[in-house]
């Protein structure tokens, strides 16, 4: 392996990439539109649910636990109907998310100490936020001065790692990892394969260019450009989103490097595979973006998923970036908790490296 | 390496530079067994692939520059043999320009100093002249020759017969097998006593006994009163009113007569007959069409008679094929108008192309279909009526000389079949102008003649016909010649007139093309 050759290489591929500003452009913008995209659009908070409240009691009582539920920002108050049916009327044409139903009574078998009944309807039509919902009723009723309910245990709960439950502080530093997964791969996917739409290929078969020095020049110039955008969304991350960071800076990004050469390598093991630029498009999008999303743990937690597609998951980079990105920047963990991730990373990276160095063989198809 | 299409030269090429392992048999190549030391040879070879091999956004210098450094060519010697190389090609002033906006006779001239730039022992060259100006081509050749003077050995594919008569040996390629290998002196003996000239007063009935006659294999017309004739056997055609007088075998007459295949048989072409042209069916006035800040064509002006074949002849990139665009009103020009079968090809495109037909350089045939399915579905899609349609297919077949139908996949066919059946499909709905693109790029010199033969009878019944070609051979199968370069029309009338134009009678189309183009030059410095 010569150095000299690398670098020559290397050289021409900075120079055709320079020359094609827009793709640069687009390389840069794409990290940064996805982040803001999803940024904003993706929450789990539910906020100012609508409420339909039908009070059969109408006491000071009852007033008192409607004025609980609409005093918190969960909720919001969608009409007092006298009728049930008129309620759940609403709640099937998804006027209404939430009813509160206070049967007649309600104060007056609190006053005399007794258990007294509410009802509580939830849409279940999204499963995640019904879960949310109806855990927020709950937790509304049950902190309701009732007077004779005396708990023998007062559970003091506290949230760790995101104390105001703010969905986006999780959902950011997952992102990271998905965006970079998702993007950063498919500049290098059509870097080989353009090369053999064009024909130039041929001298480089015909040359003493070998496998090696081919795959790391090739491979450098999209390294640097994926460490770009790796800065880009982290900037944006903190500066626009400002999602507190628990841990270190120079660790996540030491991490982030790692985890960009992995998935830029990837996009050349496509590139070295595919023979046309819109395949290698495709294919990268196939391999990269959707895993990215469905099976890193981003969205869809992967403890909760079937045996098989955990294993699944394991054998995609983006959930061990995941793990590293949101342990250093929700928890503040460190390198001593978090090197068994980046091991994997590394190994995976030499794997895909070796492989596309394999399948990389000077020959005419 | 001679032969036509899909004949296994760009295969055996790439085996003799490492880049493609052999499946059988043994090969070594500067010493070197390709099987097993495949990168010592990579690194020692300059290959040069078919097409563009450089990187397009990359500037000459760069282009060197990085050929350099990719085989440890020492800085030393680089920047002399940079310097030479750049100056032999003609190429110092353009040193920083990108390799995309070279012409393609540049970009070739180029891929030849970054294969030379680490003075390899062999050179391999994958057709290396195809589709390039006359005068580039012959710049090219000059630094192959100084290349051969220096020592190196050259292997090349070509498809110019003159340039495998200016070999040491040639290889006769056909369907993967090797015909013949030797001095090219000792391949065109091979041909002698079947090559002749014939002289006649009477061309047209001359012309029409050649065609008829069985022991013809091709002819030409040269002149008037001269036609050269290749003929199948040793055994004399008996034809009246000529004189026969033996003629030098050329390389092209070698390749023909070696061919195994030689008399495979094909629907004779129909007879032609002696219609005079009729009236204007095309014609363009200062056509232009420019591609953003590139002209591709540059204020054309030419007419088009019924039954007359305009061959249009230039490089690869001189316009033809826009020319030909906006003729078939499939390209508005930026300025000019041109009139096609009476209508606009401009404002009544659907006019115009219900009245023409086109053959596109890569023959757009449903590869999936017979050639009958082909052949009905561009009846349907030009509206011919249900029931003409058998009668119809039937007689573009025969003119387009397609032999039965087997029923077997367009896929299939040889390229010669393919070319025919592309006849046929263009024009089966009678069209008053046909248009050829390229139609016999890559195609053997036998299939050639006959192919052209048929575009003859196509003209003899009427229709006005427009070929483009870069074989510049196949000019003397035309009534007039276009020569376009850099988007212009630089000549265009008989063969004839054009030679006694530069006052080169008998000088051949390409020293007429390398004339018109210096007087172009001397006119545009002036």
């Amino acid at each position: 392996m010569k150095l000299s050759r690398i670098s020559a290489f290397a050289h021409k591929e900075t120079l055709e990439i320079v020359r094609d500003p827009i793709t640069v452009w687009i390389a840069l913008a794409m990290p940064l539109v996805m982040l803001f995209l999803f940024g904003f659009a993706l929450s789990f908070d539910v906020k100012d649910a609508p409420l339909m409240i039908v009070d059969h009691d109408r006491s000071a009582q009852s007033r008192a636990l409607s004025n609980q539920f609409l005093n918190t920002s969960y909720f919001a108050f969608a009409g007092a109907p006298e009728d049930e049916r008129v309620a759940e009327h609403a709640l099937m044409e998804g006027r209404a998310r939430a009813i509160l139903s206070i049967p007649p009574g309600f104060g007056r078998r609190l006053a005399r100490g007794e258990t007294a009944p509410v009802q509580f309807v939830v849409d279940g039509t999204y499963g995640a936020t019904a879960a949310i919902v109806s855990a927020y009723g709950r937790a509304i009723i049950y902190a309701f001065p009732s007077g004779a309910l005396e708990l023998p245990i007062e559970p003091q709960v506290r949230v760790w790692h995101n104390p105001q439950l703010e969905s986006r502080n999780f959902i950011i530093p997952g992102l990271f990892a998905v965006i970079l997964m998702a993007l950063s791969p498919l500049l290098t996917a059509l870097a080989v394969a353009r090369e053999k739409e064009l024909g130039t290929i041929a001298q480089i078969y015909a040359s003493p260019l070998t496998r090696w020095e081919f795959i790391l020049g090739k491979l450098f110039p999209y390294v640097v450009i994926a460490a770009l955008q790796l800065t880009l969304v982290l900037a944006a991350g903190f500066l626009w989103f400002k999602i507190p960071m628990r841990g270190s800076f120079p660790l996540l990004m030491g991490l982030g490097l790692i985890y960009v050469i992995c998935t830029v390598s990837i996009g050349l093991l496509v590139s070295m595979i595919v023979r046309t630029q819109v395949a290698a498009m495709l294919v990268a999008i196939i391999i990269t973006l959707m895993p990215a999303f469905l099976f890193s743990g981003f969205v869809y937690p992967i403890f909760t998923m079937p045996e098989f597609f955990q294993g699944y998951s394991a054998r995609i980079p983006t959930m061990y970036f995941v793990n590293i990105s949101r342990g250093v920047v929700m928890r503040g963990a460190g390198l001593e908790e978090l090197w068994g991730n980046a091991l994997v990373l590394i190994v995976y990276t030499a794997v895909v490296l070796f492989l596309a160095a394999w399948l990389f063989k000077k020959r005419i198809a | 390496m001679v032969g036509p299409d899909g004949a296994g030269k760009s295969t055996l090429l790439q085996i003799l530079s490492g880049i493609l392992r052999p499946s059988f048999g043994e090969c070594r190549v500067l010493g070197e067994d390709v099987r097993r030391h495949a990168e010592r040879i990579q690194a020692r070879v300059g290959y040069m692939s078919q097409g563009f091999s450089l990187y397009d956004r990359l500037s000459v210098a760069e282009n060197i520059a990085f050929a350099a450094k990719i085989r440890d060519v020492p800085a030393s010697a680089y920047a002399i043999r940079k310097r030479r190389l750049l100056d032999m090609a003609g190429l110092e002033r353009f040193e920083a320009r990108r390799e995309a906006a070279l012409s393609g006779g540049m970009r070739k001239k180029l891929a030849l100093c970054a294969n030379l730039i680490h003075e390899p022992p062999l050179l391999v060259l994958d057709e290396p002249s195809l589709g390039v100006d006359p005068l580039s081509r012959r710049e090219l050749w000059r630094m192959l020759e100084a290349a051969k003077a220096a020592g190196r050995s050259i292997i090349f594919a070509t498809s110019y017969m003159d340039e495998a008569d200016a070999s040491d040996r040639v290889l006769l390629l056909k369907d993967g097998r090797p015909l013949a290998l030797g001095p090219p002196a000792e391949l065109r003996k091979r041909a002698h006593g079947r090559v002749f000239s014939l002289r006649t007063n009477r061309a047209d009935d001359v012309e029409r006994a050649l065609t008829r006659d069985a022991r013809v294999l091709t002819f030409q017309k040269r002149s008037p009163e001269e036609f050269r004739v290749q003929l199948a056997s040793n055994v004399l055609p008996s034809i009246t009113d000529a004189t026969l007088a033996p003629a030098q075998p050329s390389m092209e007459d070698a390749f023909t007569l070696i061919s195994p295949d030689q008399l495979r048989e094909t629907p004779a072409p129909a007879p032609p007959n002696t219609t005079q042209p009729g009236g204007v069916v095309v014609s363009a006035r200062a056509v232009t069409h420019r591609f953003g800040a590139f002209v591709a064509v540059d204020d054309v002006s030419l007419e088009v008679k019924a039954g007359e074949v305009l061959g249009l002849l230039g490089p690869n990139g001189a316009g033809k094929t826009t020319l030909i665009r906006i003729l078939c009103g499939l390209l508005a020009p930026s300025a000019g108008t041109a009139a096609v079968a009476g209508f606009d090809a401009a404002r009544q495109s659907e006019e115009v192309r219900s009245r023409i037909g086109y053959v596109s350089q890569r023959f757009s045939l449903f590869l999936d279909l017979t050639p009958k399915e082909n052949l009905l579905f561009f009846a349907r899609a030009y509206g011919v009526p249900e029931d003409e349609i058998t009668e119809r297919i039937a007689w573009a077949s025969a003119r387009a000389g397609l032999g039965e139908d087997a029923g077997a996949l367009v896929r299939s066919l040889s390229g010669a079949v393919r070319q025919r059946l592309a006849l046929a499909c263009a024009i089966v709905h009678r069209p008053r102008v046909l248009f050829l693109d390229e139609p016999t790029s890559g195609v053997d010199p036998i299939s050639r003649f006959r192919f052209w033969r048929l575009i003859a009878a196509v003209a003899q019944s009427g229709v006005a016909v427009i070929v483009s070609t870069h074989y510049l051979e196949e000019a003397t199968y035309c009534d007039r010649l276009g020569l376009m370069l850099d988007g212009r029309m630089i000549a265009l009338d008989a063969l004839a007139v054009l030679q006694k134009e530069l006052g080169l009678e008998d000088a051949s189309v390409e020293d007429v093309f390398l004339g018109f183009i210096q007087r172009e030059r001397a006119r545009s410095a002036a």
